[in-house]
């Protein structure tokens, strides 16, 4: 190797170092300030200046959240507590049900469209991943009458069908590209061993599909898990009402209390962490198949 | 037997429609029925507060394009379109690019930057609505510290600062998925043709312009359109960090005000067609090239 090749890649080397640390400042830093913010106490807000670490760390904003009582400016206030876990446990168990309910549709249904001749198939399956096209407030007006009809408006029930109708296109078209990768001599083995085609596709194909089922999960989850504006309308109060409408409303008419926002926000943000940190090869290779193709 | 037979559905066929049919039941309802009452309604007026529900034709359609407020959240949104698609685009390939480049630690690189993209957006915008902090906000003390300004700034009292602030926030959660769409891409184009194209004396630059990018180019379009798609109906952001301000009102948070805060249903039904015809005709380029190239057997 010539000198000057390898200055050519030594810099080359430095240059990447140099843009995955940028990179990773980029991503990284305004979450680890909101954390930096959540544990800093409220005087340790005022002074200003950037630190990477607070003079004297405080858990008082968390024990604001998960506290019986609560002390803001020196008064005895309400606690949050009962408010906070209450949403935390909406937020859970619609994005929950939601991502059940989906995958489940989406792994029978995508399999059906791939595998089986029916009447009206590839008519149905266009119609449903068009409407992904179309915005989800388009439909949310008459969602909203019609939800109060059926006294959906504030159930679970109601929060996570609309979800459901809202990512089980995505859910639908990844699947599809799952099973379609798939070679049919699986299936046909298990035929000729006289299993009949839901059989053969419970016991050969399903097993195989884990990893797109659990890419599907995940995208399903999250996107419910961040949903605003569905709740927002649909969640009016604490029955199913999630963290994303009430973090907000921490916001009190007349001081704003970052410290517990940042403190809500970072306990908000645990589940997506977790799962992007375990399972970030699946959400990664499920987010290229959804948008690749 | 065998001529009932012809009219009776296949085994296949029943399992078929069985397994569609939830599907079928709630995308039917709680899309496509709601969808139609919106094209029908925005024709009538419809509004708890008023007696009656008349027949108005296109007069929700006209009234819309007589109403400033309505004018000026087409403004804002077209400015957060511009904005974010260009950050979006500028800032994805250069990761893309990067993480094409990177041999070692790929994996993590790649889950760090899929992390803005994976938090709730609302979460997302508590965290830079305290960035943007006039008082104690992080922006503040980094320009200061640089020299770039004398004192702290109120960033939202200015419309232009204001749409520029919501539209960073929404690029910095929606990037990711452009650069993934455009690492996918990168990720498939075959290494030797860079190695031609060095041997033949091409520079970085030249290699970018001439194999890379007329390369990428369907990655590039569906990336283009999709952010194009999300900034037309961005809220969260706006709606968290400044609310219903005239300033920074999306055409979005239009369609929310009218409907459920004035409570003018087919008011904000009509504005969400509008809407939704301007987020078509972008995604139409980007539904007709996938279809174009999926084939249904």
């Amino acid at each position: 190797m010539t000198p000057r090749r390898r200055i050519s890649q030594w810099s080359r080397r430095a240059g990447l170092c140099l843009g995955a640390a940028v990179m990773v400042l980029w991503s990284l830093a305004p979450i680890y300030w909101s954390f930096l913010t959540s544990i800093t106490p409220p005087g340790g807000l005022v002074s200003s200046g950037l630190r990477l670490w607070p003079e004297a760390a405080t858990t008082e904003h968390f024990a604001k959240l998960f506290g019986a009582t609560s002390v803001s400016q020196g008064n005895e206030v309400q606690s949050v507590w009962p408010q906070f876990s209450a949403a935390f446990a909406n937020s859970l168990i619609t994005s929950g049900l939601a991502t059940v309910v989906t995958v489940i549709l989406a792994a029978f249904g995508a399999w059906a469209f791939v595998r089986l001749s029916f009447p009206g198939k590839n008519v149905i399956f266009i119609a449903v991943v068009a409407t992904l096209a179309i915005p989800a407030y388009t439909v949310m007006i008459p969602l909203y009458r019609l939800m109060i009809a059926a006294g959906l408006i504030d159930t679970y029930a109601g929060v996570t069908l609309i979800y459901v109708s809202a990512f089980l296109p995505l859910a639908l078209w990844l699947m599809r590209s799952v099973y379609q990768s798939m070679p049919l001599s699986l299936e046909e083995a298990a035929w000729l061993d006289g299993a009949s085609k839901l059989r053969a596709f419970v016991q050969v194909v399903l097993p195989l599909a884990g990893p797109g089922l659990v890419a599907c999960a995940i995208l399903t989850f999250l996107s419910a898990w961040g949903q605003f504006m569905v709740p927002l309308v649909f969640s009016p109060t604490l029955a199913t009402k999630p963290l994303t409408v009430l973090i907000p409303e921490f916001v009190t008419r007349n001081y704003v209390d970052y410290g517990l926002m940042n403190a809500a926000g970072m306990v908000a943000i645990v589940p997506p962490m977790i799962l992007v940190l375990f399972l970030n090869r699946f959400l990664v290779q499920g987010l290229m198949a959804g948008a690749g193709k | 037997m065998a001529v009932l037979a012809r009219f009776l559905p296949s085994r296949e066929a029943r399992l078929g429609l069985t397994l569609i049919l939830p599907v079928a039941l709630i995308m039917g309802g709680l899309v496509f029925l709601p969808l139609l009452a919106t094209l029908i309604d925005s024709l009538f007026r419809i509004a708890p507060m008023k007696p009656g529900t008349p027949f108005v034709g296109l007069k929700n359609y006209a009234d819309l394009m007589g109403d400033a407020k309505v004018t000026t959240a087409w403004v804002n949104t077209a400015a957060y379109v511009v904005m974010t698609v260009v950050i979006e685009t500028v800032g994805g390939l250069a990761m893309a690019l990067l993480l094409n480049a990177v041999t070692v630690g790929r994996r993590w690189l790649l889950a760090i930057m899929v992390l803005p993209w994976c938090l709730p957006p609302v979460v997302n915008a508590i965290i830079w609505m305290w960035i943007y902090n006039p008082a104690y906000g992080p922006l503040n003390g980094l320009l200061m510290t640089v020299g770039l300004i004398d004192g702290p700034q109120v960033w939202f009292n200015d419309r232009g600062t204001g749409l520029f602030l919501v539209s960073l926030v929404h690029a910095w959660r929606m990037m990711p998925l452009t650069a993934i769409i455009l690492f996918a891409a990168l990720q498939s184009i075959p290494a030797e043709l860079y190695e031609a194209a060095r041997l033949d004396g091409a520079g970085a630059l030249k290699r970018l312009r001439q194999i890379t990018l007329p390369l990428i180019a369907p990655g590039l379009t569906i990336a283009l359109s999709q952010s194009t798609v999300f900034a037309v109906n961005l809220f969260d952001e706006a709606w968290v960090l400044n609310g219903v301000s005239m300033d920074t009102r999306s055409v979005i948070i239009q369609v929310y005000v009218t409907a459920f805060q004035n409570l003018k249903f087919s008011a904000g039904m009509a504005l969400s067609v509008l809407a939704m015809v301007v987020s078509l005709a972008v995604s139409a380029l980007y539904v007709l090239r996938v279809y174009r190239e999926t084939r249904f057997e």
